[in-house]
């Protein structure tokens, strides 16, 4: 009897065991907000949190290491990132930039691209569940075709993701169809925008700037130019009368540079809550870190080449994009480096020369100008609080101008607009006419840094030719490669031809 | 020797005949020899059972002793099975002792129970506390390094506070976990912390996948398996004391030479007027004290254990040591006529510890060595240290004294089992254990450390973190003989909770360096860079359903079948759950065959596949982090409007599942002349599919694994189950049983593996998967971009691509095969091809000795001190340069190449241990042990570098996934080794 209980207690409990095991856990989440209880929220201030935040992606590039920009500037004739001995060496990639021997496997090709897409991707996300106000609908309409503006002018042939796809290997589409589809994200939303001027999100003007662009670049980008489009669009910003220069050129890249008249779209980094402007580190010698009682020890990389800071007048103030010379302490110390090479001409004191001895291996340290565009505060970390300039007044002037001269090489608009640039920094030399060398050289002098050299150059058909230790390069490289590690991914994506 | 001897053995008779006064009524003589071969054996110990009285037997085997009436005499000496022969009438007894051969009787720990070892059909090794290394052995792991075939114990360098590496029988995951799992006294995933080697009887090694199948989802990496010493039952009211303390001294082993300061000079380097030595600058003779008190006793169906372990460790630098008080107590109690059986196991582990900036390593290797340490006084703005400005180039010493890393940490383990015989052969048991561990770490950098605190003016760091398992497990085990078949049937079900919370503060710019990081709220700036506030908390379940069937016939078949089935909530939602089946089989041959002197020989072959889980259990889901703050008027004096923005954290993958390792395993166990030569032979073949790892997935596409739900893939990266790897492997283990050396008894144990190294047979899945992974680029100055080891579908793991090393032009600029990266050959690989271990036991008389090579072979490091610092920077005069014997001048920038790969087999003579047992009279000691040992005495290698020891995983770039697949790097901040000389005394009290 008493056995048979036990047997019935033994069976219990395996049966017992047996079920219980089955039963799948779910996973809880704590520190996390799953998807659907974050998309299910009615709470306007969360709402408008996501609209904001759909701008959170774009932080991160114009102004990093290892960026689009990286690539923008250092396959332009503006800037190089040259061997200092062991130093930079990093597996060749900044030389073959340089050169325009770059690579689809290059780390700052496969960041741009991810850069891009991954903001797509976050817009897409939020057009899927919040896209039926209509005002959010256009403004990340424009803002994702701002993002295929970028993509347009790097890699060109790109697929073209909308929120209601869903095949996970999007085809490559031509560059012809991006610009398509730039132009009519824009075109079908622009009147949707506001018209007021609004702090680093997308208005009216902003969506102006991002056609005037592609307008600018269409005969590039498509094919055929489109010149008058280009000067509209241009004028559509100058007649809304919301923006203007501002006095002094440097302002528009200070460190509290959000009150600018001049500046129309701009990333909004922020040294706490928007992180990725590195600036400082990437431009300054070791040494410099006691210029600006820098947190952190500078890379010693970025500079600018001698031919291109030599198209500075030193009486234009906007030779002030530069660090050059000698260098003092922020005490007024002057700064020395011990490990100076027995070859540098002024030995240990810390000298930014605009020369540079070569650009490999053994480029000098102290060789070279540095970026000083933008302001760095005393006593600043890596990150960087100014913002930075996407569209800038002063670049919508020089658009307009440059697409009128290519109207009419006469048009007295056109010079008008130029020497209307160039009088705020530099006094008293106006251009008596404009050429294609002196539009692109007061662009480069306008410009410098902001990421357009490489464009322009393409524009002006002089990216080929060959520079300093640049040689002539084939009009291939007019493309960035696709990223390697796209490719592996996407079956559907097509490498750009000549890579 | 026979005079120390003689000494021992008069102070013996004398306390004899001192005690005998008191209660001898009898003397008994007579002479104990070996049963092996007659030959007499000096140093048994005779007790008189259930007494203190004793004697020893002397260099002849002679021996006298006075006993009371009615007594027993035991007869007992390491190596031989002890013998107990009550005495009755007689005066002369004369005692053959017979060799101990654990082989035939041995138990074996497996999951979820014990097997003779005779049993056992699967790779099973098994290590008990008399074969453990020994000397100032901290982790529970060192004990059996080179003990084990195919188990891989490495702790490159010598830092303390380091948890070395395991590998057995080589990599098995990139993505999961690949230690393996640890088995405390049944509670399966605890943590090695919790258990000081003292306190360790056994381990046991579940190598092939049909022993650790039992362990499912967890097994892939191998499970090992700690009984801990416990108080016995049955042996009526006893308490025994054991106390075993040690000083030991660590040196340093080995460190990389430089130029000396009239060289550097002399070669154009920048003169700063003095001659430092760096290295002794950061370094010192560490010094290390362990004590260790255990109690054991029992008294009717109670025994109880109770031990405190303290070790205080100081490193061979300055600035890097810890503490450690760890006490454990188990329990058990029988109750019901011995059915019911309750046991608490409780271990509390309470651990200090201190380090520094493991690159003062690298500084001490390259600093000026005509720099001075101090140049100022203390109040300077570098502390008085002499730094200049320069890239990457700061004071060793500084560094080491003005970062400062405090970590704190509890373990808290404990395990309540209760067993109970429901009926004849049937035992249900359940376990509640529950593993908890608190740490508390603070960080301090000095305003005045040029590195990072001066720039930040002061940074400090608090951060806390609180991991918690609590684990149930029921079992029914039903055992019962039909005639000549022995069957045993196990059925379990465990529910596993982890949770994983903590948090960390951060904040810079303090006046005053007084606090550190007592004081984080004297920072001024609590927000943007070098400034932290965060937190988490995770939580996963696993709930698994297992069964075990044995069968055993005659003694001479065996089969074993399980079978676990595993729930884990971080599975997708579409996979949860997997199974893990395994069979093994086996046959004693010597039973069906009369094979001389083959006295076992016993044929197994097994099958089992395991798993390892995601590395983290939300992987499957899609959910938002936090990301920057939003600032809606973009005026950051109005903080009203201020929020967090809500990121898309990962791209989320529904389909993630377990990893799957199939394994295939043919084993041979022998003995032969009775047992003494006894071993196994393992041949293994592994694949595993299905692994688990970080692929990139289309930047804003479409989620691959689920399109329509899931979002669009914002970070471009998605852990899924990609790719196999194929692996195999020999593995061989012999000992032999007190080999004869005239009076000395040598017990030599030898194993070796060999290995096949993993082959990549593919990384994809679908049209997702890396093509090839290249990973471990040497880093700053100058080699940021060139990953040197490319692991490609295919070839074998881990492959170094370079360029050859050709020579040197007339400029001294390399000449190598080509610069071009896709022209890059295979130029090494860290894995070993094989790993041997050779443990040599001596015992004479009352002495020990014994001594443990251990090596491991064909397997390349990159030295990257060579890589970074043996050419002389043109740039830079300030640097020093490393010289070895295979340095060449060289004028170009450092790139790696074949000539910074080396061949770093090696031979090592791991531990030499001497001890001496004292002859014991009287009440108070039973047992009084004195031992020196040294421990990495000599090494025999070619390799230049800091330590040839194998690089199993990388550590300064890509992230723990990646770590595993870039084996052989030995970086910059690789500690110095040690050489450590231990002296200790252990006692065992009646």
């Amino acid at each position: 009897m008493r056995n048979t209980r036990n047997n019935f207690i033994a069976a219990l409990i395996v049966v017992f065991m047996a079920v219980t095991g089955c039963e799948a856990p779910d996973q809880e989440i704590f520190d996390e907000i799953p998807n659907d209880v974050a998309l299910s929220t009615t709470d306007p201030t969360a709402l408008q949190a996501f609209a904001v935040g759909a701008y959170k992606p774009l932080v991160g590039t114009w102004g990093a290491h290892n960026s689009l920009w990286s690539m923008h500037e250092v396959a332009s004739d503006e800037m190089a990132i040259t061997h200092k001995g062991a130093d930079w060496e990093d597996g060749g990639q900044w030389i073959r930039t340089h050169q325009h021997n770059y690579l689809p496997s290059e780390q700052s090709i496969g960041n741009g691209w991810g850069y891009c897409y991954s903001a797509i991707g976050t817009i897409n996300n939020l057009l899927k569940n919040f896209g039926s106000s209509e005002l959010l609908r256009s403004e990340l309409e424009v803002l994702r075709a701002m993002v295929y503006l970028w993509l347009i002018d790097a890699y060109g042939n790109v697929p073209i993701i909308l929120e209601t796809d869903t095949d996970p290997t999007p085809p490559t589409k031509t560059r012809q169809e991006i610009y398509a589809f730039i132009e009519s994200s824009v075109l079908d939303n622009i009147d949707n925008l506001n018209q007021t001027k609004t702090y680093a999100t997308v208005n009216y003007y902003v969506a102006q700037a991002i056609l005037a662009k592609l307008y600018l670049n269409a005969g590039v980008y498509k094919g055929t130019p489109e010149w008058q489009k280009a000067a509209d669009a241009c004028k559509a910003i100058i007649d809304g009368g919301l923006y203007s220069l501002e006095p002094n050129f440097l302002d528009n890249f200070k460190t509290e540079n959000a009150g600018s008249k001049e500046n129309i779209f701009v990333i909004n980094y922020d040294k706490n809550n928007g992180v990725g402007f590195n600036m400082p580190q990437m431009t300054l010698h070791y040494s410099s870190q006691a210029t600006f009682n820098l947190q952190q020890q500078p890379w010693n990389g970025y500079a600018s080449l001698e031919e291109f800071y030599n198209s500075f007048d030193p009486a234009d103030k906007r030779i002030g994009s530069f660090l050059a010379g000698p260098q003092f302490s922020s005490t007024g110390v002057r700064l020395t480096d011990l490990s100076f090479e027995p070859t540098d001409p002024d030995g240990a004191p810390l000298t930014y020369t605009p020369e540079i001895n070569q650009l490999f291996p053994n480029s000098l340290r102290q060789a070279g100008v540095r970026i000083g565009k933008f302001e760095f505060q005393l006593g600043t970390s890596p990150d960087l609080s100014n913002d930075f300039p996407i569209f800038r007044y002063g670049d919508i002037l020089l658009m307009r101008a440059e697409a009128l001269w290519r109207l009419n090489a006469s048009s007295t608009e056109a010079l008008d607009l130029v020497n209307q640039v160039r009088a705020r920094s530099w006094a008293g030399n106006p251009l008596a006419t404009l050429t294609a060398d002196a539009l692109l050289a007061e662009r480069g002098r306008e410009m410098f840094a902001e990421g357009y050299r490489r464009s322009d150059l393409i524009r002006f058909g002089k990216y080929n030719d060959a520079w300093w230790e640049k040689p002539v390069s084939a009009a291939s490289k007019n493309l960035f490669p696709i990223p390697q590690g796209q490719i592996q991914v996407n079956p559907d994506l097509v490498q750009n031809p000549g890579y | 020797m026979n005079k120390f001897y003689f000494i021992i053995r008069f102070v013996a008779l004398f306390l004899f005949l001192g005690t005998s006064v008191a209660f001898a009524q009898k003397s008994v003589t007579g002479k104990v020899t070996s049963g092996d071969d007659g030959s007499a054996l000096p140093g048994v110990n005779i007790l008189e059972k259930g007494t203190n009285n004793g004697a020893v037997a002397d260099s002849d085997g002679n021996y006298t002793i006075s006993v009371g009436n009615n007594a027993t005499l035991v007869f007992s000496f390491v190596g031989f099975t002890s013998q107990e022969i009550v005495v009755g009438n007689q005066t002369n007894i004369n005692v053959a002792l017979e060799s101990d051969i654990r082989a035939l009787s041995e138990v074996v720990v497996i999951g979820y129970g014990t097997q003779q070892k005779k049993e056992i059909t699967s790779a099973v090794a098994s290590v008990s506390a008399d074969q453990f290394n020994t000397g100032n052995v901290t982790s529970p792991a060192s004990l059996i390094a080179g003990k084990v075939a195919g188990l891989s114990v490495v702790r490159p360098g010598g830092d303390p506070n380091q948890s070395p590496t395991l590998r057995l029988r080589g990599i098995t995951t990139f993505g999961g976990n690949s230690e393996p799992l640890v088995v405390i006294d049944g509670i399966v995933g605890a943590s090695l912390d919790n258990v000081d080697p003292n306190d360790i009887a056994s381990m046991d090694v579940l190598k092939d996948g049909s022993a650790a199948a039992i362990y499912g989802a967890r097994g892939s990496s191998g499970v090992i398996l700690i009984t801990t010493k416990s108080g016995k039952s049955g042996k009526g009211s006893y308490a025994n004391i054991n106390y075993n303390g040690f000083v030991s001294i660590d040196q340093v082993a080995n460190k990389i030479d430089v130029l000396s300061p009239e060289e550097f000079v002399n070669r154009g380097g920048t003169d700063f007027g003095t001659s430092t030595n760096w290295f002794d600058e950061l370094t010192q003779n560490g010094s290390s004290l362990t004590q260790n008190i255990s109690v054991e006793g029992g008294s009717g169906n109670t025994s109880f254990r109770g031990a405190v372990n303290y070790r205080d460790n100081q490193g061979i630098v300055k600035g890097v040591n810890f503490q450690r008080l760890n006490t454990r107590l188990s329990v058990s109690h029988n109750a019901i006529n011995g059915k019911l059986r309750l046991t608490l196991g409780l271990t509390h582990n309470d651990r200090d510890q201190e380090s520094i900036n493991l690159s003062a390593f690298r500084y001490a290797v390259i600093y000026n060595p005509t720099a001075p340490v101090f140049e100022g006084a203390p109040d300077d703005a570098n502390g008085g240290y002499f730094q200049r400005p320069l890239f990457d180039f700061y004071n060793p010493v500084a560094l080491s004294k003005q970062q400062q890393f405090v970590g704190e940490r509890k373990n808290t383990l404990t395990n309540y089992r209760v067993e109970y015989d429901l009926i004849d052969n049937l035992t249900l048991a359940v376990n509640y254990s529950t593993d908890k561990e608190t740490g508390l770490n603070g960080s301090y950098w000095s305003k005045k450390d040029l590195v990072t605190g001066a720039g930040s003016l002061g940074q400090a760091r608090r951060d806390t973190y609180d991991n918690s398992r609590r684990l149930i497990e029921a079992t029914a085990k039903y055992a019962k003989g039909f005639g000549d078949l022995n069957t045993e049937f196990l059925l379990g079900f465990a529910d596993q909770k982890q949770s994983f919370e903590g948090f960390a503060v951060q904040t810079r710019q303090f006046l005053y360096d007084y606090t550190g990081f007592n004081g984080i709220d004297f920072g001024a700036i609590r927000n943007g860079s070098n400034t932290e506030a965060s937190s988490y908390a995770s939580e996963d379940v696993l709930r698994s359903t297992f069964g075990r069937v044995n069968l055993n016939y005659k003694g001479t078949y065996f089969l074993s079948a399980s079978v676990r089935s595993e729930s884990f909530s971080g599975f997708g939602e579409n996979e949860k759950s997997g199974i893990f089946p395994a069979v093994s089989a086996g046959v004693q041959l010597t039973d069906l065959f009369s094979m001389g002197p083959v006295s076992t020989l016993k044929v197994r072959a097994s099958y089992g596949v395991t798993g390892n889980l995601p590395p983290a259990s939300n992987l499957a889901i899609a959910s938002f982090g936090p990301g920057g703050i939003l600032d809606f008027d973009g005026d950051p004096l109005t903080s009203g409007d201020q929020y967090v923005s809500l990121r898309q954290l990962r791209d989320p993958n529904p389909t993630l599942k377990w990893e799957t390792k199939k394994e295939l395993n043919f084993g041979v166990d022998f003995g032969l002349f009775d047992g003494r030569l006894s071993g196994s032979m393992e041949y293994y073949t592994r694949d595993i599919s299905d692994l688990l790892y970080g692929v990139n997935i289309p930047t804003g596409a479409p989620n691959p694994f689920d399109p329509i739900n899931s979002p669009a893939n914002v970070v471009g990266f998605a852990w899924a189950n990609i790719g196999t790897i194929t692996s195999s492997g020999f593995e061989f283990s012999a000992s032999y049983s007190n080999v004869k050396l005239g009076p000395v008894n040598w017990t030599p144990s030898f194993n070796f593996t060999f290995y096949q190294k993993a082959n990549i047979e593919s990384f994809r899945i679908g049209d997702l998967g890396p093509a090839e992974l290249r990973l471990a680029t040497p880093g700053s100055p100058g080699q940021n971009n060139n990953e040197i080891i490319r692991n490609i579908p295919g070839q074998t793991l881990g492959n170094m691509y370079g360029p050859i090393f050709r020579g040197i032009d007339e400029n001294g600029a390399y000449v190598l095969s080509t610069t071009n990266p896709n022209d890059f050959v295979v130029v090494g690989n860290g894995l070993p091809d094989g790993e041997f271990g050779f443990t040599n036991n001596f015992s004479y008389k009352n002495w020990d000795l014994s001594f443990v090579f251990r090596g491991a072979f064909g397997h390349d490091l990159y030295n990257s001190y060579r890589g970074f610092y043996e050419n002389r920077d043109p740039g830079s005069n300030t640097w020093n340069s490393v010289v070895t014997d295979k340095t060449p001048y060289v004028t170009s920038p450092p790139t790696f190449s074949s000539l910074y790969v080396e061949d770093a087999s090696f031979i090592r003579l791991d531990n030499l241990s001497l001890g001496y047992n004292l002859p014991t009279k009287g009440d108070i000691f039973s047992n009084v042990r004195i031992y020196a040992t040294g421990q990495n005495l000599l090494t025999i290698t070619n390799y230049t570098g800091i330590d040839p020891e194998v690089r199993y995983s990388d550590s300064e770039n890509g992230d723990r996934f990646t770590a595993s697949l870039a084996p052989g790097l030995e970086r910059r901040n690789t500690y110095f080794t040690t050489r450590t000389f231990t002296l200790g005394v252990s006692l065992k009290i009646k």
